[in-house]
């Protein structure tokens, strides 16, 4: 009895923990809401753990919030950023920034799975970069660190037979990602080949996003940088009305200022951390082998329009340009770059995908870019004026007609003549 | 085909738990369950070594059955004769493997050895123990099954402590009685949660919040300094890379050292905190004591008699300034072939000696003073010394100076 009773002292704290453990993550309970404060913080944190997550997102996006989908431009917080003007002149939306370094098509497709019922119908920004469209496709590390087993839990579940179905479960298993759990990996299996995904992987599945959305719901808040304070510094240098003449004077003067350590027009603290010394010498037509117009990306970006297809999103879109200067120092091909343009833009409107904002010819304009291949203060101006009224005003229900052509590798490896 | 890698996340501990429970009510009764613990060691084996990992485990194999040969073939020749240069050949021939899968990678710049597998060295280090006491006539007979019980044992295999031959049998064979064991269960469940602390929080918080971060500022100023990269942010990675170390590699051994006395053998503690040492030498008592004790007891003890007996260096002060320099090299080669493992080594050579003069000059003046505010400038100072070697161990140095550029 005795030494019975020091068992107890030993593993009855352990199994008491254990199973409080087990219960707090495995009953779907929930854990109450977010303030309003975790939700601005969230919007611009352009944290990976935002991306993965699905409570913010979804409480956010109810709350007024709209997505803009994008990758490392969506980091070049000045105070002509979509999120500063927005705050500063009390507009009806508020930008949720999902995107940053390495997402592309393939992660932004998965980040909107579990926002169905938040998107249906409604409006959202797309920024496509065509950086996106190397040779190789997304790259599987940096998939990898926007991967998020819930939102590919929550695919699996109601994945269909279908051609986007089966070809995003391909791209899935061709990541690592995509098989690091071996049950989420049959499953993938199953999609890929048409089969339907079994009762025992779907009751697995299922218990398992139980448990990932208790993380989620319970930890997503904490940790969340501090990009907010950036944004609230930026509003304060605006001025107090909106006056478009008087924006882009201080976009040019803002511009100015912040560009005199180089003669590519590209911001100071950019230039002296990444590119000054030897640096900059050795990327001295380091581009000119690029080629954007062959890509797996096409095929991924196709999953994503089809998504906003199905779910009826009005989408507007933007092709960012290039720093002109940039590309003529490292041999960017030019005409190169416009037949990229072009085919993500023919791809965009054959299916009706017809807001488009292409602004590749701005690429020369002073100030548009703040610095390689990022927009900064005029160029968010120039956005700004699309976005507002496309975001404030009624727009009409667009007319969707997908076609399942561009998932094939023909189309990928297609190059669209002027 | 699942890989599972030691202690890697919590489901690792499950799995453990599950596995050993009949082995640990059996020992709760004062019976060891013999062909339970050999299936169930060959199944975490499996899962270390097997699925993406196979060719590891496939080198182990062909490790462990070379191992046999030469161990087993020493003792064979130990019961008919005793020549030296047998003995010397056989320590060679145990550490061939280990000291190919060090070369290798700078040979072939960062090629891994097809031979080498997770834990080679921990073994080595096992196998060159066996020989050298063979040859002292502490261990007698050989026994095959329980060499490979040792050098086996799944707890310790990827990354030690060190256990030795001698009292691991002694363990293995002898059941503690069932208050001892109750003992041992209650550390062990104190080791594991104390293992996640380090590893699970705090090694997670320095190694891989705050390194990457301190790492990328610290390669920003490369050129602070008259270009010596020397900076504010430097200093920091050096704090932060200590921390790291430490409670990764303590985290580690804890949880290696609990998962021993759930089965019954009580693997020797690695850490004694060391960050309170006194001296360097008081420091090396404490820090991956295993390893220490190790080189102290097979490398440096046996050269230091070597030189005695030989008559090698008159001057008697020389003779442990030798060997310490000796076992310290061979340390940080045997942490690799690269510049910082080796100065590693030497700095500690270096600091142990100074540490010794020091030692022999306060024994001479013994006015000096000697209370709590001369010994937390002691602490302190080995502190310092500690992590500076540290920032040579980690390789950033490398990154900062060679590779960043």
């Amino acid at each position: 009895m005795k030494t019975k009773g020091k068992l107890w002292l030993i593993f009855g704290p352990v199994i008491i923990a254990a199973g409080l453990l087990i219960l707090l993550l495995s009953l779907p309970i929930g854990f109450g809401h977010f303030n309003s404060q975790t939700e601005k913080k969230a919007a611009v944190s352009l944290s990976p753990k935002v991306f993965r997550g699905r409570k913010i997102k979804q409480q956010a996006l109810e709350n007024g919030y709209v997505p803009f989908f994008g990758s490392s431009e969506l980091s070049r917080l000045d105070e002509f950023h979509p999120s500063v003007l927005a705050a500063k002149y009390h507009r009806s939306y508020r930008p949720f920034l999902l995107g940053n370094a390495g997402s592309q098509s393939l992660t932004h497709y998965f980040t909107m799975q579990n926002l169905g019922t938040q998107l249906k119908g409604k409006k959202v920004i797309f920024i496509i970069s065509p950086q996106w469209f190397t040779k190789e496709g997304q790259r599987p590390d940096a998939f990898g660190f926007y991967y998020s087993p819930l939102q590919t839990i929550d695919w699996i579940i109601n994945a269909k037979n279908d051609t986007a179905d089966r070809y995003a479960a391909k791209r899935l298993l061709e990541m690592p990602s995509g098989r690091s759990s071996e049950i989420g990996e049959a499953a993938l299996e199953n999609v890929e080949h048409g089969k339907p995904v079994s009762e025992f992987q779907k009751m697995f599945l299922k218990f398992k996003e139980t448990i990932l959305l208790n993380e989620d719901s319970l930890f997503s808040r904490f940790q969340l940088n501090n990009n907010l304070a950036k944004v609230q510094k930026g509003e304060k240098s605006l001025p107090a009305h909106y006056s478009i003449s008087k924006l882009n004077h201080l976009a040019v003067k803002v511009g100015r200022r912040e560009t005199t350590n180089n003669k590519l027009g590209i911001k100071n603290t950019f230039y002296k951390t990444r590119l000054s010394g030897n640096r900059i010498k050795d990327l001295k037509d380091s581009q000119t082998k690029l080629d954007y117009r062959r890509s797996p990306e096409y095929s991924d970006f196709e999953l994503v329009l089809n998504q906003f297809a199905k779910w009826h999103v009005n989408v507007q879109f933007i092709i960012p340009p290039i720093n002109a200067r940039w590309a003529d120092y490292t041999g960017l091909s030019i005409p190169m770059i416009r037949q990229t343009d072009q085919k993500i833009e023919y791809q965009l409107r054959q299916q009706g995908f017809n807001n488009v904002l292409d602004l590749s010819d701005y690429g020369n304009e002073k100030y548009f870019m703040e610095d390689t291949i990022h927009l900064g203060w005029r160029g968010w101006l120039k956005v700004d004026q699309t976005v507002n009224p496309f975001l404030t005003n009624k727009q009409p229900q667009p007319n969707y007609i997908i076609q399942n052509r561009f998932f094939s590798k023909n189309w990928q490896n297609t190059v669209k003549n002027e | 085909m699942i890989n599972l890698q030691p202690y890697g996340n919590p489901m690792y501990f499950v799995y453990l738990l599950v596995g050993l429970l009949p082995l640990m009510i059996g020992l709760y009764f004062g019976k060891r369950f013999v062909v339970y613990q050999t299936i169930i060691s060959a199944i975490f084996l499996l899962l270390i070594f097997g699925g993406s990992k196979w060719q590891q485990g496939l080198a182990l194999i062909g490790y462990i059955v070379y191992q046999f040969i030469v161990v087993g073939g020493y003792a064979v020749y130990k019961r008919r004769a005793n020549q030296t240069w047998v003995f010397v050949c056989t320590v060679i021939l145990s550490i061939i493997p280990l000291v190919i899968v060090k070369i290798t990678p700078a040979i072939q710049v960062g090629r891994q050895s097809l031979i080498g597998f997770l834990g080679i060295s921990y073994l080595t280090f096992k196998s060159v123990q066996m020989v050298m006491e063979m040859r002292d006539g502490t261990i007698k007979k050989f026994d095959p099954i329980m060499f490979a019980r040792f050098l086996l044992f799944f707890p310790t295999i990827s990354s030690g402590p060190i256990d030795r031959y001698r009292r691991f049998q002694h363990d293995y064979i002898q059941i503690p009685d069932r208050k001892h064991y109750l003992q041992m269960l209650d550390k062990a469940v104190h080791y594991i949660f104390l293992g996640f602390l380090y590893k699970f929080i705090l090694s997670y918080l320095f190694g891989t919040m705050m390194l990457p971060k301190i790492a990328h500022i610290a390669i920003m100023h490369r050129e602070a300094f008259f270009h010596t990269g020397i900076s504010l942010a430097l200093v920091g990675y050096m704090y932060t890379y200590s921390m790291y170390l430490f409670f990764d590699f303590a985290g580690y051994s804890l949880f290696a050292v609990a998962a021993s006395y759930l089965m019954g053998i009580e693997t020797p503690m690695n850490f004694n905190q060391p960050f309170k040492a006194h001296n360097i030498k008081d420091f090396w008592n404490r820090w991956h004591m295993t390893l220490s004790f190790w080189f102290r007891d097979f490398i440096f003890m046996r050269l230091t008699f070597f030189i005695m007996k030989h008559r090698l260096i008159k001057n008697r002060k020389r003779i442990p300034q030798v060997a310490y320099l000796a076992n310290f090299l061979i340390m940080g080669f045997w942490h690799g072939v690269t510049w910082y493992y080796i100065v590693y080594g030497l700095f500690h050579a270096g600091a142990i000696i100074i540490n010794d003069y020091w030692l022999g000059f306060k024994k001479k003046h013994r006015q000096l003073p000697h209370n709590r505010l001369t010994e937390g400038i002691a602490i302190f100072i080995t502190f310092n010394v500690v992590c500076f070697s540290f920032l040579i161990f980690s390789g950033f140095l490398n990154t900062l100076w060679f590779s960043a550029r």
